[in-house]
């Protein structure tokens, strides 16, 4: 996977930019250092893993222990140490993240608060929509490469310390993807703060994960093709063990009953007995047994022989966000739209207008790109707001601006965080009617960088609205141009744009307020635009 | 410990390492070696059994003292073992002398180098002796009287003394004893003017003139030399130890008075002298060692140095440049065209020590890492390590302060080191880091490259002349990586995490050896081709020792090259008939482990630290390298059937315990493991030689090099 990167032509040596990621889980602090190469390739230089007890906190207690946050505080200066030995020098090149055990903390700002002032590390929570796509990030090549995984529908599961990832791939787009409350070590912790008797642990530990698996198995159609991909360090570990021959770093077929067996054997061993047997640390060492008794019931439910055990990790789908900078992949932008599309179907919106005002949005952005100096991210963040702009109109077509916010930041949508979610939602609630105030919900809540990023977004939005007034998606390929303080629109082909000059006056006053130009439709000469 | 302790499976561990230190003594009395190489090897079997009793026979008292009855895994317990090493030692005190008294000096003195005889001394000599007393000996001295009650002085472990019967004060009280006292490292030798060649007084000869003089107005009844060798098998409980700098200081200070472990004396010395210094140092008969001569032979090895008897010693064998080193330039560019062996000591260690030195020059360097177990003293090494952290590279040593008899030396490294700015680490906790390895990791145009040198011996270089040892030097990503996470993992930096390569002791190194070697045993069985060679300085780790004993009762072929300790019996019917054992004993100390396995053809080959000792698998950190370009392994592979084909040097293993003097066979061909290597080196040198003056090689800048 990962090439040495040795493509330099003479005279033009660049150094591959060094970046790294720290991942805060439930169980340890993980770091791994990476070269960035070539198209969003990369190669791994260092990992590194220490054991903290941060989920056994949260999953217990619902809060980080003191001495806990010190050890993560501890761990991380060790870490900073390891990026001064590399040169790392820009904030930038290093990317923290916190997974389950943080995000569902009570404390956790403080414990954030605390990590930086000790550490200068600025930590991001993952939230289950950027692990969803960290997780597709780092499986895609896999997905890509793979020519029996092309064709099939693969089912993608990492049972982690607190919660379990699934992402269904059919023919290689995402169509379902959520995560589930079913974690190794939040299973040991809460039935350990139960008190359950020894005897019934493993009888409680099978019926949660039943449950769980239960729901799973709604969403995923069992059929032959079914690929079972399995993700995580505790898989890993029982691959090594069951294919002593496994290099561990390309993908391994392993046989469900060989795990299983090997199941059987651990989860009757005492963490003492696990810890003398295998070099792990003792978090890791509760969470063994339980997940791999999730994997097994997950892969006889879904009555799979074998399974494939990849070595990607979260860490690996960081770093391909890094590599990919601020950007995502066309492939990946195209499995957020194909999500949005799925979800206003589900609310019976109006697919063709939607499709249009969304394509309009896009023309409007590119032609105003040096007004608006907005990242490529936002044009596929307005291209959802444009495609679920109307899907209030399934609740009710009063205020259904205001419908269309509540279901879309309500709602998950694959690749998308719940920052992101609220910016669409936001757009989408101001493609008509009021302009944004500051006693909105939601929108009041907005830094100001984001408040004026919702601003610029629904501005753009209302006049793609207005050109497709007639609903009747007549209005394309159009063609932009600054004169002056106007910004005009040159439509080519239309006779009659009345309608549209109408709309476009109503709904461009918001336009005007932002970019401080008037909009201008006009019919373009001839026929034109054959883009 | 085995299912069936006995001691047909296995061989004591003690008395196996003495039948080593026999044939160091063999060495010895071996009359076609040169005579001061002979005194060396004598040297050598005195400095070793000091350290044997130091640490394995004060062990085994310390186990008999709580009375333990716990048997080893031939099946003996402590009282009975310490019984046993008695004999034998006593036994070897007699040969060390036998030699030393009635081979070597009688030839040393014809050869012209003389130990005078203090009432044979001419006028001139006694007058010179006279002048070496007042100026040298007497301001320098000082005579301990023990009087009744006062304590016993606190002698230095190994060091020699005097102890003085006095005459009583008056008729029918007991005899009254003084102790003279020479301190840790006093002159030994003095030289005395002669006509011809080398002649040299002992000291306590010479003491022996004057001691009246220590005693003025008292009658001397004999002075009697004497020297003690004390426990130094006490360790630093590290569980309680909070600074393990600190407390390793404190256990070298409790050393100095540890138990007296073996009371070496004159032969000389009368009943009543013999029975005060008993009961005063608290020993017992079986630890008294009556010497014929002078005590401690280890002196003797400072007339290895002599200057002028270079007909005595044998001819010099220096370090050859290996053919992949070119003499200047990047040793980075020439390790990334190819993989480099060093074969020590008859290729050049400074290979390593300039690699090390580059790396600290070189702006491109990061980092640098290394485990400094045993390291000489002036190390250019340590020099290298400490200009790399002033000149801003991150530069991390882990100083194995428990390394054992060099503890002071490394505590002294430590601060030094760390007064440079170098990140060290005391080792790990509850183990010792014996693993010898140093990761340079650098910027290039392409990115990030790690340059690796994994070895057998230590980062030393007064040793690297003298012990055989095998050093490895690449850019292997994956060796590079795995290096990087060893290194992660001693430092405390990750927990340890999946090596690509490489396998660690304590974790896996035994069941992954284990487990190379029941895959030849399968391949046996299904009628393969299957082989084990193993050289190792020591083999007497039960697991490893019943799978060997497994693999040959499956018929596999086992080639072990053990120089020192060997518990295995090998050639004993349906248990070890196809394992032959070989000890190779020459000028160099054998120090390499190179591990073979046929693996149906696939050959595999490793360096390693770790001897097949419990210690090393279970206590230490160790590694086991692979080495994969084919050049470098059927190099490895040469030097393995070359050691066990040793037909001058090498003795074989009996099923008995004792070993026998491997001989020309009937063609008479003579093959000499050490001088074979040697002539290998020198032939790889002088064919470089002449490759380079068929090519020009042009200056050029910096950088440039092509």
């Amino acid at each position: 996977m990962a090439p040495d990167g040795d493509q330099s032509v003479p005279g033009q040596v660049r150094t591959p930019r060094l970046v790294a990621v720290i991942d805060i889980g439930a169980t340890a602090v993980r770091m791994a250092i990476a070269e960035l190469g070539e198209e969003g390739t990369f190669h791994t230089l260092e990992t590194l893993a220490q054991a903290v007890s941060l989920g056994k906190d949260t999953f217990r207690g619902g809060s980080i222990d003191l001495a806990t946050t010190e050890e993560c505080v501890r761990v991380l200066q060790v870490y900073r140490q390891k990026l001064d030995e590399y040169g790392f020098t820009r904030p930038e090149q290093t990317h923290v993240v916190a997974t389950s055990a943080v995000r569902e903390a009570r404390n956790r700002l403080s414990f954030l608060q605390r990590i930086y002032v000790a550490t200068g590390f600025n930590v991001e929570p993952l939230d289950e929509a950027a692990v969803k796509r960290v997780t597709y990030l780092g499986v895609s090549p896999l997905l890509a490469s793979e020519p029996r995984l092309a064709e099939s529908n693969s089912l993608v599961v990492e049972v982690g310390g607190g919660s379990t990832e699934v992402l269904l791939v059919a023919s290689g787009d995402v169509t379902f993807a959520h995560t589930f409350r079913l974690g190794s070590l939040r299973l040991r912790t809460t039935l350990e703060a139960l008190h359950a008797p020894r005897s019934k642990v493993r009888a409680i530990m099978e019926s949660q994960i039943t449950r769980i698996v239960d729901q799973i198995r709604k969403h995923v159609p069992v059929d032959r093709s079914l690929v079972m991909i399995a993700l995580g360090g505790d898989i890993r570990l029982a691959t090594a063990e069951l294919l002593p021959t496994w290099d561990g770093q390309s993908v391994a077929t392993l046989s469900v009953a060989a795990l299983r067996g090997f199941t059987e054997k651990i989860i009757v061993k005492s963490v003492d007995q696990i810890l003398h047997r295998f070099p792990l640390a003792v978090p890791d060492a509760e969470a063994l047994g339980p997940a791999l008794l999730a994997y097994v019931n997950l892969a006889r439910a879904l009555q799979r022989d074998d399974i494939l055990v990849s070595p990607i990790n979260l860490r690996d789908g960081l770093i391909r966000e890094m590599a990919a900078r601020e950007e995502w992949t066309p492939n990946f932008t195209h499995q957020i739209l194909r999500a949005a599309l799925d979800f206003g179907r589900r609310f019976g919106f109006d697919e063709s207008h939607a499709q249009h005002v969304a394509e309009l949005s896009r023309a409007l952005f590119r032609a105003l790109e040096s007004e608006h100096q907005l990242g490529p991210r936002y044009e596929v963040l307005l291209s959802v707001a444009a495609l679920l702009h109307d899907v209030g109109h399934a609740v009710n077509s009063r205020n259904h601006e205001r419908h269309s916010m509540y279901l879309i930041s309500n709602g998950d949508l694959f690749g998308l965080t719940q920052n992101d979610m609220m910016l669409v939602a936001l757009a989408a609630r101001y493609h008509r009617y009021s302009a944004p105030k500051l006693s909105h919900e939601g929108y009041a809540s907005l830094d100001w960088k984001d408040r004026a990023n919702v601003v610029k977004m629904a501005a753009m939005l209302r006049v793609a609205d207005a050109l497709d007034r007639t609903n009747t998606q007549r209005v394309k390929n159009i063609q932009c141009q600054r004169e002056g303080d106007r910004w005009v629109i040159s439509v080519p082909g239309a006779d009659d744009l009345s309608s549209e000059q109408l709309a476009v006056q109503q709904k461009s006053v918001l336009f005007h307020e932002v970019f401080g130009m008037s909009v201008v439709i006009r019919n373009a000469p001839g026929v034109l635009g054959h883009a | 410990m085995p299912a069936s302790a006995s001691s047909d499976l296995f061989l004591n561990r003690e008395l196996s390492w003495l039948e080593f230190n026999q044939r160091v003594l063999d060495e010895a009395t071996d009359a076609s070696l040169p005579l001061l190489e002979r005194l060396q090897f004598l040297a050598i079997t005195g400095s070793n059994l000091d350290e044997f009793f130091m640490v394995r026979v004060a062990g085994l008292q310390m186990l008999r003292q709580r009375r333990s009855a716990r048997r080893d895994p031939a099946g003996t317990t402590p009282l009975q073992q310490l019984k046993a090493i008695s004999d034998r030692a006593h036994q070897m005190m007699l040969d060390q002398y036998r030699c030393l008294l009635d081979q070597l000096e009688p030839a040393l003195s014809a050869a012209g180098i003389r130990r005078a005889v203090a009432s044979q001394l001419t006028e001139h000599q006694q007058a010179v002796v006279q002048k070496i007393f007042d100026s040298e000996v007497f301001p320098v001295y000082t005579p301990m009287a023990i009087r009744d009650g006062a304590a016993f002085p606190l002698l230095i472990n190994k060091s020699l003394n005097v102890c003085v019967r006095l005459a009583p004060a008056a008729d029918g009280e007991p005899p009254r004893f003084a102790i003279v006292p020479f301190g840790s490292s006093p002159t030994r030798m003095f030289r005395l003017p002669a006509d011809t060649g080398y002649e040299y007084i002992l000291l306590e000869d010479l003491v022996g003139l004057f001691i009246q003089r220590f005693f003025p107005g008292e009658t001397v009844l004999e002075a009697v030399p004497f020297r003690l060798v004390r426990n130094a098998d006490l360790g630093v409980r590290e569980d309680q130890a909070a600074d393990l700098l600190a407390g390793m200081e404190e256990i070298l200070d409790a050393r100095k008075q540890s138990d007296c472990v073996r009371l070496d004396v004159a032969e000389s010395c009368s009943r009543p002298l013999l029975a005060f210094l008993k009961s005063a140092l608290e020993v017992d008969n079986d630890a008294v060692y009556a010497a014929r001569g002078p005590l401690d032979l280890s002196v003797w090895s400072a007339l290895n140095s002599l200057p002028g008897f270079e007909e005595l010693k044998y001819e010099p064998w220096s370090p050859r440049a290996s053919p992949h080193v070119e003499p200047t330039g990047c040793l980075f560019e020439m390790i990334r065209r190819k993989d480099i062996l060093l074969s020590l000591p008859y290729e050049r260690f400074d290979t390593v020590v300039r690699l090390i030195e580059q790396a600290a020059a070189d702006p491109n360097v990061l980092a640098i890492k290394i485990i400094l177990y045993r390291t000489s003293r002036n190390s250019a090494i340590v020099a290298a390590l400490e200009r790399a952290s002033n000149a801003g590279k991150h530069v991390t040593a882990l100083v194995e302060l428990k390394a054992r008899f060099d503890e002071a030396r490394n505590i002294g490294w430590a601060k030094a080191l760390e007064q440079a700015g170098v990140q060290v680490v005391y080792g790990v906790r509850g183990l010792k880091t014996h693993a010898k390895v140093c990761v340079i990791i650098r910027r290039e145009p392409h990115g990030i490259q790690r340059y690796v040198h994994f070895s057998t011996g230590n980062y030393n270089e007064v040793t690297a002349k003298l012990y055989c040892d095998v050093g490895f030097l690449s850019c292997d990503e994956e060796l590079g990586a795995d290096a990087s996470s060893f290194f992660n993992a001693i430092t405390g930096y990750s927990v340890p995490l999946q090596y690509r390569k490489i396998v660690a002791a304590p974790f896996s190194l035994r069941d992954r050896l284990v487990e190379l070697i029941e895959g030849e045993i399968v391949r046996r069985e299904r009628g393969q081709r299957a082989h084990v060679m193993a050289q190792v300085n020591s083999l007497s780790d039960p697991q490893m020792i019943e799978a060997l004993y497994r693999a040959s009762a499956a018929g596999v072929r086992i080639d072990l090259n053990v120089r020192g300790i060997c518990c295995l019996r090998p050639g004993v019917p349906n248990q070890s008939e196809n394992i032959r054992v070989v000890s190779v004993l020459d000028r160099y100390l054998e120090h390499a482990r190179i591990l073979y396995f046929y693996h149906g053809g696939a050959e595999l080959v490793f360096i390693s630290s770790a001897d097949w000792m419990l210690r090393n698998l279970d206590k230490r950190v160790e590694l086991l390298v692979p080495v994969e370009d084919p050049d470098n392994r059927q190099r490895l592979i040469a030097i393995l059937k070359s050691y066990a084909r040793d037909n001058v040097k090498g003795r074989q293993l009996l099923a008995d315990g004792t070993y026998h003097r491997l001989r020309p066979g009937k063609d008479g061909r003579k093959h000499r493991h050490q001088e074979h290597l040697h002539r290998l080196a020198v032939d790889a040198e002088k064919m470089l030689e002449q490759a380079q003056t068929t090519v020009f090689r042009p200056h050029r800048a910096a950088g440039k090099e092509v």
